[in-house]
């Protein structure tokens, strides 16, 4: 059916399904934006962390230099500059997207979200009594399935090739950690920057500005 | 509503292409603009026929068209429901509801 002006005519159900789509479209890529910058930054700042404690744990094995204090300490830091590099890149997507307060409603709904899954992957182990000479060594273990589990559920509820990418860091960090023996640190770093850059393009290419 | 009672949906509304964007733009809350290439990107739409539409709404002054320069980078074009393209959505939507039979609030 076509309408006067040549064009295609809706259905009142067509109508109605466009707009709820459109609504959930809109809400999702508000929600994304950023997220394969962030997602890249968040790969460099894992790497550079487990090449960091690689160097640590081969070049300095003194206990004092290599306890789990110093780890915690190193990835403390870290995980503070990445939601501070995160929390800018984020703004400045969002603020590219929309200008108001809908974006910013969006903008500060994304980083509380981020900020829980960080905030339990560093509570969970402190809860459990991991943070210990003896448990220190399967913090990370435990970390990395917390933030995995953060990806999967935003990945269900915005767009499911972050929960994809998730699952893929969950094997670049999983499976070298069984397998590679000594390597581990290294193979897992590499392979935690394949996945997130290759996240990256694939996250762009399906239009998240 | 009687049996004789013929709701006419807004034309220019009750098109697949300007429901989309105008559901976009009144997702916002009132006197938030939302970027041009959000809108492109989020509706799967080319310059030409986004260009198009938009100003077939504007036209209708159902919205609002801004650019901002910003030093040497490309303008930014910013797109913004007017209080009457709100209210036409508003009609658009309350005999949409009505022709389908159901009620939403």
């Amino acid at each position: 059916m076509r309408r006067s002006d040549g064009e295609a005519a809706l259905t009142p159900e067509e109508s109605w399904e466009a707009i709820h789509d459109t609504v959930d479209r809109v809400r999702s890529s508000m929600y994304v934006a950023g997220s394969a910058t962030i997602l890249l930054l968040w790969g460099a700042i894992v790497s550079v962390g487990l090449l960091a404690v690689y160097a640590i744990v081969t070049q300095a094995p003194d206990p004092v230099v290599n306890s789990p204090w110093t780890h915690a300490l190193l990835w403390g830091a870290l995980g503070v500059a990445g939601m501070a590099g995160s929390a800018f890149i984020g703004h400045r997507a969002t603020s590219k997207v929309a200008a108001g307060d809908t974006a910013r409603s969006a903008g500060i709904r994304v980083f509380l979200f981020w900020l829980a899954i960080m905030a339990a992957a560093f509570l969970i182990p402190a809860a459990a009594g991991m943070w210990n000479a003896e448990d220190g060594a399967s913090i990370p273990r435990v970390t990395v399935g917390i933030v995995v589990l953060g990806y999967v559920l935003f990945g269900i509820m915005h767009r499911p090739a972050i929960a994809i990418i998730g699952l893929g860091i969950a094997a670049a960090f999983y499976i070298p950690s069984y397998l590679a023996g000594d390597a581990a640190l290294l193979v897992i770093a590499v392979a935690i920057m394949v996945v997130v850059a290759a996240g990256w393009a694939w996250i762009r290419r399906s239009g998240v500005l | 509503m009687t049996d004789e009672e013929v709701i006419v949906l807004d034309e220019t509304i009750h098109q697949s292409t300007r429901l989309r964007i105008m559901t976009m733009l009144v997702s916002q809350s009132e006197g938030d603009r939302v970027a041009y290439r959000f809108i492109q990107k989020t509706l799967g739409l080319t310059g030409g026929n986004l260009t198009t539409h938009l100003r077939k709404l504007e036209e209708a002054e159902y919205l609002a068209i801004a650019k901002e320069e910003f030093g040497d980078s490309r303008p930014h074009t910013w797109v913004e429901a007017t209080s009457e393209g709100r209210r036409a959505y508003g009609e658009y939507l309350a005999n949409l509801e009505r022709v389908l039979g159901v009620v939403v609030r």
